[in-house]
C-alpha cells in the first residue's frame, strides 16, 4: 500500500454507546510508534472507553481499530494493558509475585503453570518498578503507589510494543510518579509506543511527546506542541477554562508558565 | 367461594399488604435478600419462644422472632464491619446457621404436632379457618386474620407517620443524617418492622411466601410507577392480585397454597415484567429496536460533519466506504440507514456520495454539544 | 473400650459419612471461588431453584436415579441464574431484589410440584422431600457412584484451568486483553458451581445449601492469604463438616443431616473468625494491646529524654517515677519502664530512679523531637 511504516495504533470512526448514552463519536486518531500519548479530557469525556474499545473489552457501535496495521485480535501478543487500580479487589489471596506472573498467561497456554522462567522474568520486571522487596508480599498489604507498580510490572511481563495504561497516576506517592515517568521514558527509549490516560495539566508536556483531547468526539490529536492548546483546551473541558483564551500554552511565550500554573490540576 | 375460602383469601390479602409495604423499603434501600435472611433466622427465636411458653399463640412468639430478626442484621453488619467478610457472605453464613438452628430444636421435639418442619415451610393457610379468635367466647374470625391484620396495620401507620423520614433516609441517607433524622434508627426501626411481619406471616402462609410476597410486589410494581406513594399502592395491590391467584390455583390443583401464591407472585411478576409501558421487556426491545436506527443515522450524520472540510472529505463521504474501510458496518445496515437518513432530509445522495444537509448539520451538532 | 473410629465398621454410615465428606469437600472447593466472585448469595438462588428441576425431572421421566434428579437440579438452578441477569440487564430492578424474586417463585413452585406428587404417589414413595433439608441417611451406593465422578470431573476440570480461573476471578477485564475466552470460562467455572451445589443437594437440601458454599471459604479465608491454600482449606473444611455433620445425625436420633452439617460448619466458621492467626479476631486484640503498649512506651521514653535533655549528658540524669507521672497523665508508667529496660533503652538505679541509656537517649530523641 505505502511505504511509511503503519501507526502503532490506528483508530478511525469508532463510535461507542452504552445503551442509549453515547461515549465515543465517531473518533479518529493516529499514533506514531515510539510515542508517550497522554489521552486527556473532562469526567465522562470517553477516555477510559476509547482504551476499553480499543482492547476489545467494549464492544464498538462503529468504527475499526488496528494496531500496526492489523485487526487487534491478531496483536495481542503485541499489546500490554495497566488497567484501573481500582478495577481488581485488593483483599484477592494472592501475592505480588503472582500478579505479575498473570502477565504471561495469554502467551503461556492452556494446562501450562507459570514456572522458573516467568518467576525470573517477574522478579526482573518487579525491580525495574523497584518492588523487588515486595515479592512475597500479600497484595492487601500494598500502599496505592506501591499497587500501582505491581500492574506495571505485570505490564512489563506482556514484553509488548504498544502499552495501554488507565490513569497510572491517579492517587499516587511522588515516588511512584517518577518511578513510573522513568519507566515511560525507558520505553519510550526502546521503541514502544505508550498511551496514558492522564489527568494532570501540568505535567503534559514534561512527560509526554503525544496528546489526544477527548469530550465524546476527538477535540485534537497530535504532537503536544501543536496540540496541547488553550483553545483546544477550552473545547474540551469547556466554560471552566475560558480565563485562558487569551494565551497559548504551546507558544512557548513568557506566559506559559503562568498559565500551567494558574490552570492547575482539573481533578474530577 | 366458602366461608373458608373467603377467610384464608382475607387473611392471604392483609398478609401481602403488609409483606409489600416493609418491602417496598427493602428493595428500595437494595436489601431484598435481607427478606429472605430474616424470614428463616427468626425461626430459632420462634422455637425457643414455644418452648418456654408452650403457646403457639403467645405475643412471646412475635417478640422473640422479632428481637432475633434484628439480631440478624446486627450481626451480619457487625461480621461485615470486621472487613473479613463481604456482606453477601456474611449473610449467607449467618441466617442458614440460626435457620439450622431452628430446624434442629424443632426436629429434637419430635411429635410436637404445633410446630413441624414442613409448616415452618409452608405455613398452614389451609387450616388458618380453624384457629379461631375468640375472646369470651364470642367468635371474632381466625386468629391469623386479626394477628396480620394487626400487624399490617402497623405497617401502614408506621409508614404514614413517617413517610418522608422515611423516604429521605432511603434516597440520601448522608442527607437525612445532617438534618438529624438518625437514618441508624430508621433502618433499625425498619429492621424490626420486617422481622414482625415476618413472624406474623411465617405463622400463617411460612417463610417461601413470606419472601415472595416481600420481594415480588415491590418489585412488579418498581416497572410500573416512579412514585413512592404509587409503589407501595401497586405492590399492595399486585401482592393481592398474586394472592387471589395463587389461591385459584391451588384449589384447581389441589396443591400446596404457599407454593401456589409464590408462583402467583413470580407470574404476576412475569406478566407485569413483559408489557409494563416504558419499562416492560417488550418496551425495551422496542426502544433499542428503535434506537439502534436513530443512534446509526445520527452516528452518519456526525462521521459526515467531523469530516466536512477536511482534505479527507471526498473519501469519507462515499457510501462503499462506510462499510469497507472506515465506519465498519455491513453493507445491508448501511444502505437501511442512508435510507432512512436520507427519508428523515437528514443527507442527500449524489450519486455515490452522501452530502449533510442543514438539518442534518443541526442533528449532528445537537448530538455532539448534548452528549458532551 | 472400643475407638471412635469403630462406628465407621457399619457400611451404612460409613457410605453416609464418605458421601457427605465429598460432598463437602467439592462444594468448599468451588465456594472459595464464588466467594471471591461476589457469587455468595448467588448459590442460595440456584439452591432454592433446583427443586422444581428435581421434581420436574421426577414428573417426567418417572425415575429417581440421581443423574437424572441431578441434570434437572442444574438446568434449574441455571435457569434460574439466567433469568436474574435477565431481569437486571433489562429493568432497573437490582440484583437483590431479582434474586429475592426469583428465588421465592422457583421454590413455590417446587414446592407445588412437590405437593402435587406427593398426593399422586405418595410422599414417601417419591422420596423427594428428603431434598428439602437433605438426608445422608438415604445416600446409598449408586448415589455415591454418581457424586463421586461428578465431585471428580469437577475437580479435575478446576485443577486444569486453575490459573486461567484465578485470573478470571481477580481480574477479568485483564484476561480479556490477554485473550482468553472470558466469557466461556465464566459459564465454565458458573457451571462447576452449579454442580457443586446440585450434587450437595441429597445431603444438606436446597434449604441450606447455600451455606455450604459460603461458610467453608468464609472459615478458610481466615487463615490463609493464598488462593491455592485457601481453596483446599476451604475444601477441607466442608469435608470435615460433611463428616462431622453426617456421622452426627446418623447416631443421634431425630437430627435432620443438613441442618447438622449446617451447624458443623458454623463451628469452623465461628472458631476460625475468633482464632485464627494474624486476621482472627483474637489476633487482633492482641494486636491492638501491643501497639498500645508500644505507644505508652514510646510517650514515656521520649518524657525521659524531656527530662534528661536539661542536663548536658542525657544518660546521666537518673528521674523518679512519680517525677515521669507528673509529666503527662498516662497510666501504667511503671510497666512502661519495665518494657523499656527490657529493650535496653532505660534503665534503674537501686534507689529506684530511671535513666535512659545510650541507645534510648538517641530514640528518645528521635520521639521527642521528631527527626532522625
Amino acid at each position: 500500500m505505502t511505504d511509511t511504516p503503519a501507526a502503532a495504533v490506528e483508530v478511525t470512526d469508532l463510535t461507542v454507546a452504552y445503551r442509549d448514552r453515547p461515549a465515543l463519536w465517531d473518533v479518529d486518531l493516529e499514533v506514531p510508534a515510539g510515542k508517550l500519548m497522554a489521552v486527556m479530557g473532562p469526567n465522562g469525556a470517553g477516555k477510559t472507553t476509547l482504551i476499553k474499545a480499543i482492547l476489545g473489552l467494549v464492544r464498538p457501535a462503529a468504527g475499526r481499530v488496528r494496531i500496526h496495521g492489523r485487526p487487534y485480535a491478531e496483536q495481542r501478543r503485541l499489546v500490554g494493558y495497566v488497567p484501573q487500580r481500582g478495577s481488581v479487589d485488593w483483599d484477592f489471596p494472592t501475592t505480588v509475585l503472582d500478579v505479575v506472573m498473570m502477565g504471561r498467561y495469554g502467551t503461556l497456554g492452556w494446562l501450562r503453570r507459570p514456572g522458573t522462567r516467568e518467576r525470573e522474568l517477574a522478579l526482573a520486571a518487579l525491580v525495574k518498578v523497584g518492588m523487588e522487596d515486595f515479592t512475597g508480599r500479600q497484595i492487601a498489604q500494598l500502599s496505592g503507589g506501591q499497587q500501582q507498580r505491581v500492574f506495571l510490572a505485570r505490564a512489563l511481563m506482556q514484553d509488548a510494543q504498544v502499552y495501554f495504561m488507565d490513569e497510572p497516576f491517579q492517587g499516587v506517592d511522588a515516588r511512584t510518579e517518577r518511578a513510573i515517568v522513568d519507566l515511560l521514558k525507558e520505553l519510550r527509549s526502546l521503541g514502544r509506543t505508550v498511551i496514558v490516560v492522564h489527568h494532570d495539566l501540568q505535567t503534559v508536556t514534561e512527560y509526554f511527546d503525544w496528546i489526544t483531547l477527548l469530550n465524546v468526539r476527538r477535540i485534537a490529536s497530535g504532537p503536544v506542541a501543536e496540540a496541547f492548546t488553550a483553545e483546544n483546551l477550552r473545547l474540551a473541558y469547556g466554560g471552566r477554562v475560558e480565563f485562558l483564551q487569551r494565551q497559548n500554552p504551546a507558544d512557548p511565550a513568557p506566559g506559559d508558565d503562568e498559565f500551567l500554573h494558574g490552570f492547575g490540576r482539573i481533578r474530577p | 367461594m366458602s366461608a373458608a375460602m373467603l377467610e384464608i383469601m382475607a387473611i392471604a390479602v392483609v398478609t401481602a399488604a403488609g409483606c409489600a409495604v416493609v418491602g417496598t423499603f427493602l428493595m428500595l434501600r437494595r436489601l431484598a435478600m435481607l427478606a429472605d435472611a430474616i424470614s428463616h433466622a427468626i425461626l430459632p427465636g420462634i422455637v425457643v419462644a414455644f418452648f418456654l411458653t408452650g403457646n403457639l399463640s403467645s405475643p412471646w412468639l412475635a417478640i422473640a422472632a422479632a428481637a432475633t430478626g434484628v439480631l440478624t442484621v446486627a450481626l451480619v453488619e457487625a461480621l461485615t464491619r470486621t472487613r473479613r467478610l463481604r456482606e453477601d457472605a456474611a449473610m449467607g453464613l449467618v441466617f442458614p446457621a440460626l435457620f439450622s438452628l431452628g430446624i434442629v430444636l424443632i426436629a429434637r421435639q419430635a411429635g410436637n404436632v404445633h410446630l413441624d418442619v414442613d409448616a415452618v415451610l409452608l405455613g398452614e393457610l389451609a387450616f388458618a379457618p380453624f384457629d379461631r379468635f375468640a375472646p369470651g367466647g364470642v367468635d371474632l374470625g381466625p386468629r391469623h386474620l386479626w394477628l396480620m391484620g394487626g400487624i399490617s396495620l402497623l405497617d401502614l401507620l408506621l409508614v404514614l407517620v413517617f413517610y418522608k423520614e422515611l423516604k429521605l433516609a432511603t434516597f440520601d441517607p448522608g442527607l437525612a443524617a445532617s438534618l438529624g433524622l438518625a437514618p441508624v434508627a430508621i433502618h433499625y426501626g425498619l429492621m424490626t418492622m420486617v422481622s414482625l411481619t415476618a413472624v406474623g406471616a411465617f405463622d400463617a402462609v411460612g417463610i417461601v411466601l413470606v419472601v415472595a410476597l416481600m420481594v415480588g410486589p415491590p418489585a412488579a410494581a418498581y416497572l410500573l410507577t416512579d412514585r413512592l406513594g404509587a409503589l407501595l399502592g401497586l405492590a399492595v395491590l399486585l401482592g393481592t392480585v398474586a394472592a387471589a391467584l395463587g389461591l385459584a390455583l391451588a384449589t384447581w390443583l389441589d396443591a400446596s397454597i404457599a407454593g401456589c401464591m409464590a408462583v402467583g407472585v413470580g407470574f404476576v411478576f412475569l406478566v407485569v415484567y413483559l408489557v409494563a409501558p416504558g419499562r416492560g421487556l417488550l418496551a425495551e426491545l422496542r426502544r433499542r429496536r428503535r434506537q439502534r436506527w436513530s443512534f446509526a443515522e445520527i452516528m452518519l450524520t456526525i462521521h459526515l460533519l467531523q469530516h466536512a472540510g477536511q482534505p479527507e472529505e471526498d473519501d469519507e463521504a462515499r457510501i462503499d466506504h462506510l462499510h469497507g474501510k472506515h465506519v465498519g458496518w455491513t453493507p445491508d445496515f448501511t444502505r437501511t440507514v442512508v435510507a432512512g437518513a436520507v427519508r428523515r432530509g437528514l443527507v442527500v445522495r449524489e450519486g455515490e456520495r452522501l452530502r449533510l444537509t442543514d438539518s442534518g448539520r443541526v442533528t449532528a451538532g445537537r448530538a455532539l454539544s448534548g452528549s458532551a | 473400650m472400643t475407638a471412635p473410629w469403630e462406628i465407621y465398621a457399619d457400611y451404612t454410615l460409613r457410605t453416609v459419612s464418605l458421601g457427605s465428606a465429598a460432598l463437602g469437600l467439592v462444594s468448599g472447593a468451588l465456594g472459595a471461588f464464588a466467594v471471591l466472585r461476589r457469587q455468595s448469595l448467588l448459590g442460595d438462588v440456584v439452591s432454592h431453584a433446583a427443586l422444581p428441576g428435581i421434581v420436574l425431572a421426577f414428573m417426567l421421566t418417572g425415575a429417581k436415579a440421581p443423574l437424572v434428579l441431578v441434570t434437572g437440579a442444574a438446568l434449574a438452578g441455571w435457569g434460574a441464574a439466567l433469568l436474574v441477569m435477565l431481569v437486571v440487564g433489562t429493568t432497573r430492578i437490582k440484583t437483590d431484589t431479582a434474586m429475592g424474586l426469583v428465588l421465592s417463585s422457583f421454590f413455590g413452585l417446587g414446592l407445588l410440584l412437590l405437593s402435587v406428587v406427593q398426593r399422586t404417589a405418595g410422599a414417601g414413595q417419591a422420596g423427594l422431600d428428603r431434598f428439602l433439608f437433605g438426608q445422608a441417611a438415604a445416600l446409598v451406593g449408586d448415589d455415591l457412584v454418581t457424586m463421586a465422578v461428578l465431585g471428580i470431573v469437577v475437580l479435575v476440570v478446576l485443577t486444569l484451568l486453575w490459573k486461567e480461573f484465578k485470573l478470571l476471578s481477580f481480574d477479568p477485564a485483564f484476561a480479556g486483553t490477554l485473550g482468553l475466552p472470558v466469557r466461556a470460562l465464566d459459564v465454565v467455572l458458573t457451571s462447576l458451581l452449579v454442580l457443586a451445589i446440585v450434587t450437595g443437594l441429597q445431603a444438606v437440601g436446597v434449604v441450606l445449601m447455600s451455606a455450604m458454599i459460603v461458610a467453608p471459604a468464609a472459615a478458610a479465608r481466615q487463615w490463609t492469604d493464598r488462593l491455592g491454600r485457601l481453596v483446599l482449606l476451604s475444601g477441607a473444611f466442608g469435608a470435615l463438616a460433611g463428616l462431622a455433620g453426617a456421622t452426627i445425625s446418623s447416631l443421634v436420633p431425630r437430627l435432620p443431616t443438613g441442618p447438622t452439617i449446617i451447624l458443623a460448619i458454623t463451628a469452623i466458621t465461628l472458631v476460625s473468625l475468633l482464632a485464627a492467626p494474624r486476621h482472627g479476631w483474637l489476633a487482633g486484640v492482641l494486636r491492638a494491646a501491643s501497639q498500645r503498649r508500644q505507644a505508652q512506651a514510646d510517650g514515656v521514653l521520649a518524657d525521659l529524654y524531656r527530662l534528661a535533655a536539661q542536663h548536658p549528658d542525657p544518660t546521666r540524669a537518673p528521674h523518679a517515677v512519680d517525677v515521669l507521672r507528673t509529666m503527662s497523665d498516662r497510666a501504667g508508667v511503671r510497666t512502661a519502664l519495665r518494657q523499656l529496660a527490657a529493650a535496653g533503652l532505660a534503665e534503674a538505679d537501686p534507689d529506684g530512679r530511671w535513666r535512659l541509656t545510650a541507645a534510648g537517649a538517641e530514640r528518645g530523641r528521635v520521639l521527642a523531637e521528631g527527626t532522625p
